[in-house]
């Protein structure tokens, strides 16, 4: 079993079915009233961290940002999101959002990856191909680069010249791609297409190129395909999906332009327009049933025919899978292409053999362009402003506004904390029966080792340390469920559940005041190891450790230790026996489920402090925005409340 | 074994005075100072190989013999001991014991056999028990080869791959994407061979020769 690091994931307040879909004023600290306990009472409502609706809510503080106009933690799910701009992953250019729309979404600068392993390709001449082992040889740059030029992957040794893709010059290989077909054909525009049809030298450069397609590709699929299609060249011409689509789009446009089945209402498919009114009459009068409907659509509808030939968008289904089965017999369920595979390829549009870009083998894959990624800013839903946004070079990966919920509410770090001297278990078994916190039950023992199992039926403590990150001194309301929900319910009891956290306040400031020894819990570097720290302050304090041993001293209402900017305190669970053995209750018998033995507390915060009124807080006269706000002379009180779950530890079995 | 160790594999060597294999070194090898060449059965390098400081050759458990045009990277063992004796012991059982190998035999059972042109790259083992591993074939980084196991020709063991014991992988099979396999179409064997010819023309430049401390 695998041991568990205390963890601390935090609650959005968006996830709050109560409050859904109005965030701002769904601050649950207008709910949660002055005493935690009346709380409790007034929601009647603990939060289960096991629920299943739980996984979608919770976060790592660093997950979550902070909407400084409402004064709320904004989670992943209640920012929306913009894209600041667009660039590929492996040359870094940003790719203009214009260029998006008649491009697409895929690098244009010969950026390529395998599709076979998804490595990088990179172009070699075919003829002399450097090995990617060779480490610069003198001679190799010496070596003559000509073409013909094939991508190659130096990984797995994918080569573009498996699927017969041949390129005649080392750069532009993109423009070069989207005009080759598979085996090395020339995949033509609609229009080339049909300036050739003319051509009377048409029949014999087909059969040619056929010829050439049969010889390029390793597989027999066109071979096939070419002796089962029909003599005739019209039968024999087959369209790529474009194309097809072009001629039969031409196609219906003509015959709805036709004048024998014209109608005066209604233009050719293609001008539909949903702003015009007869494209709206014409919808309305599908979900009305037809009540607007004219018997002038319905006849005309009859009177179109559909497309005859290659010209008119016409293509028989190739029933013909014998070549498929043949390649299949031939290279075994490894020459296929996987679903992973397919779903990496850009729509190929140029192969007639597999028409909707379906690549059955994993010899017809050919490169994938990389797919472009975005940087996006986000925005609080509410308000609207900017909460997050990157810097728009694409090179750069610093934020030009980051607002990070770390910096505004308090890190709760955990620590197991051991008990010394555990004088004999047995006493402390006998306290499970009702943990009373009081100083007797600090004869407890706990795992002293991180990530430890906890003795079931046996207080064990932990140290919670609070950390405040912003620059004024904040009060802090805790309350957690004496039992914690779920199948095996734990004890838990919070030693000291209100308190109050020094600002953050300038470290050299604080490392010359304790200089002076004014403030007991000073310290020049933060919050090294509090442990460390307690011992200095006891000694400064008191000259000695002839007092009270703080590791032995348990007192409820009493912090643990405070620092700087933080306060520890203790927190005494009584983790339930995990035995699964039908005992009476109703569905104990059940087997355990999956992370069911881990120590999961689920704690409500509250913050309070009391804040500069800034000029341009406009949200704050607005009613119920970030909680009660009492306006002073300049100052005004804030609150956030949340909840949070805590992580322990995992229940011996 | 401890880093300081192996920085000087020679000197704990002496230090410990383990009994020199015996061994057959081509005139044109290039073996490095610090390589590790341990055991008790034949190792037999062939010409214009190149040995990388310490890499690690054992004949242990049978004779050991590089090819031509072999390259053994830095901390790459040859005739390792099989993690798993059962199923090598099984993979000599299957195989006849029979020495397929090259020349230098006395007798005992094979270790290990490299065709020429062979690349084995940094940290990669191969385990001992009959291994034979195919012309032009590259072994690479952190790869292990299980004993018994026969690779074709012009394979490509990408990092960090796994063959197992008494596998046999046909030719020109490329070993990727933890254990995916795939065929190399490139065709490119001839290349390669010059190319790694050039290299080893190099790196006998580089590559300070002293094959009289083993001999
Ligand atoms: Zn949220
Ligand atoms: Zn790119
Ligand atoms: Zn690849
Ligand atoms: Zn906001």
């Amino acid at each position: 079993m695998a041991a568990l690091t205390p963890y601390t994931f935090i609650q959005c307040p968006c996830s709050d079915s109560s409050t859904l879909g109005r965030p701002s004023d769904a601050n649950p600290a207008a709910n949660a009233t002055n005493d935690d306990d009346e709380e409790a009472d007034e929601d009647n409502r603990t939060f289960d961290p096991r629920a299943p609706r739980s996984n979608f809510s919770l976060y790592p503080l660093e997950y979550l940002l902070y909407c400084e106009d409402c004064h709320q933690i904004r989670c992943p799910r209640c920012v929306s999101e913009e894209i600041a701009s667009y660039y590929c992953p492996s040359c870094l250019f940003e790719v203009p959002s214009s260029n998006l729309k008649s491009e697409g979404n895929r690098c244009t600068r010969n950026c390529f990856q395998c599709p076979i392993c998804i490595g990088p390709l990179a172009v070699t001449s075919v003829e002399t191909k450097p090995d990617p082992s060779l480490l610069a040889a003198p001679d190799n740059a010496a070596a003559p680069h000509s073409g013909p030029y094939a991508l190659t992957c130096s990984y797995c040794h994918w080569t573009s010249t498996e699927a017969g893709l041949k390129f005649d010059r080392p750069n532009n290989i993109h423009a070069q791609l989207t005009k080759l077909r598979n085996g090395g054909l020339t995949r033509l525009t609609a229009r080339e297409r049909r300036e050739r049809r003319k051509d009377p030298a048409y029949r014999a450069h087909l059969a040619a190129a056929a010829a050439v397609a049969v010889a390029a590709a390793s597989e027999d699929v066109d071979d096939v395909e070419e002796r089962g299609r029909g003599p005739g060249i019209e039968e024999k011409e087959s369209l790529d999906v474009e194309t097809q689509f072009a001629n039969l789009k031409s196609f219906y446009q003509a015959q709805l332009a036709n004048p024998n089945s014209s109608d005066t209402g209604l233009t050719g498919l293609g001008d539909l327009g949903f702003s015009s009114p007869t494209s709206l009459s014409r919808i309305m009068s599908i979900y009305t049933g037809g009540s607007l409907r004219d018997k002038k659509a319905k006849s005309r509808v009859g009177a179109m025919r559909e497309a005859l030939d290659a010209d008119e968008g016409f293509q028989p289904a190739r029933l013909d899978e014998s070549a498929a089965i043949a390649a299949l017999q031939a290279h075994g369920f490894d020459g296929t292409s996987s679903t992973a595979q397919l779903a990496e390829q850009p729509v190929n549009i140029g192969e007639p053999a597999f028409p909707h870009g379906q690549a059955h083998f994993a010899s017809d894959l050919r490169p994938v362009p990389h797919l472009l990624r975005t940087k996006r800013s986000k925005r609080c839903p509410v308000c609207r402003h900017i909460i997050s946004k990157p810097e728009a070079k694409v090179q750069t990966t610093r934020f030009r506004i980051r607002l990070v919920a770390g910096s505004y509410i308090p890190s709760i770090a955990i620590r197991p904390l051991a008990l010394s001297p555990i004088p004999n278990t047995s006493s402390s078994f006998s306290s499970t029966s009702a943990p009373i916190p009081t100083s007797t039950s600090a004869s407890a023992s706990g795992p002293a080792i991180p990530g430890a199992l906890l003795e079931p039926l046996r207080p064990a403590h932990f140290v919670l340390t609070f950390k405040n990150p912003i620059f004024e001194s904040v009060k802090i309301t805790l309350g957690a469920p004496a039992h914690t929900p779920g199948r095996f319910s734990s004890k838990v009891t919070v030693l000291c559940p209100e308190f109050q956290i020094d600002a953050n306040t300038d470290v050299w400031d604080e490392a010359l005041k304790e200089g002076l020894a004014t403030t007991g819990g000073g310290a020049a570097s933060g919050e090294r190891d509090p442990r460390e720290r307690r011992r200095r302050r006891g000694g400064t304090e008191d000259g000695s450790q002839s007092g009270i041993n703080p590791t032995t001293q348990l007192e409820v209402g009493k912090i643990w230790e405070r620092g700087r900017n933080w306060v520890s305190i203790v927190v005494e669970v009584v983790p339930p026996s995990l035995s699964t053995l039908p005992s009476g209750g109703g569905d104990s018998g059940l087997p355990l489920q999956e992370d069911e033995d881990v120590l999961e507390i689920p704690l409500f915060v509250r913050v309070e402090w009391e804040a500069e009124m800034g000029g341009d807080e406009v949200g704050s006269v607005m009613p119920g925005v970030g909680g009660s706000k009492e306006k002073g002379e300049g100052r005004e009180k804030r609150e956030l409340a949340y909840w949070c779950v805590l992580g322990l530890g995992r229940i011996r079995r | 074994m401890s880093k300081r160790h192996s920085l000087h594999p020679g000197s704990s060597s002496n230090t410990a005075a383990p009994p020199k294999p015996p061994v057959h070194l081509s005139s044109s090898l290039t073996i490095a100072d610090s390589t590790l060449l341990a055991g008790t059965h034949t190792i037999s390098l062939h010409g214009e190989t190149v040995i990388h400081p310490r890499a690690r050759i054992e004949s242990h458990l049978g004779r050991v013999s590089v090819g031509r045009k072999c390259i053994v990277h830095e901390r790459a063992v040859l005739g390792a001991a099989p993690v798993s004796s059962s199923s090598a012991a099984a993979a000599v059982v299957r195989r006849g014991g029979g020495g397929d190998g090259a020349s230098g035999g006395d007798g005992a059972p094979a270790g290990v056999t490299l065709a020429d042109y062979v690349t084995v790259e940094v940290a990669a083992v191969i385990e001992a028990g009959e291994t034979v591993v195919g012309e032009g074939t590259v072994v690479g980084v952190g790869s292990r080869v299980g004993a018994g196991a026969v690779i074709g020709k012009h394979c490509t063991l990408t990092p960090h791959s796994e063959i197992a014991a008494g596998e046999v992988v046909p030719d020109s099979t490329v070993v990727y994407a933890n254990g995916m396999r795939r065929t190399d179409k490139r065709g490119v064997a001839e290349l390669k061979n010059k190319t790694m010819a050039r290299q080893i023309d190099m790196l006998r430049r580089m590559i300070p020769s002293n094959p009289a401390k083993f001999a």
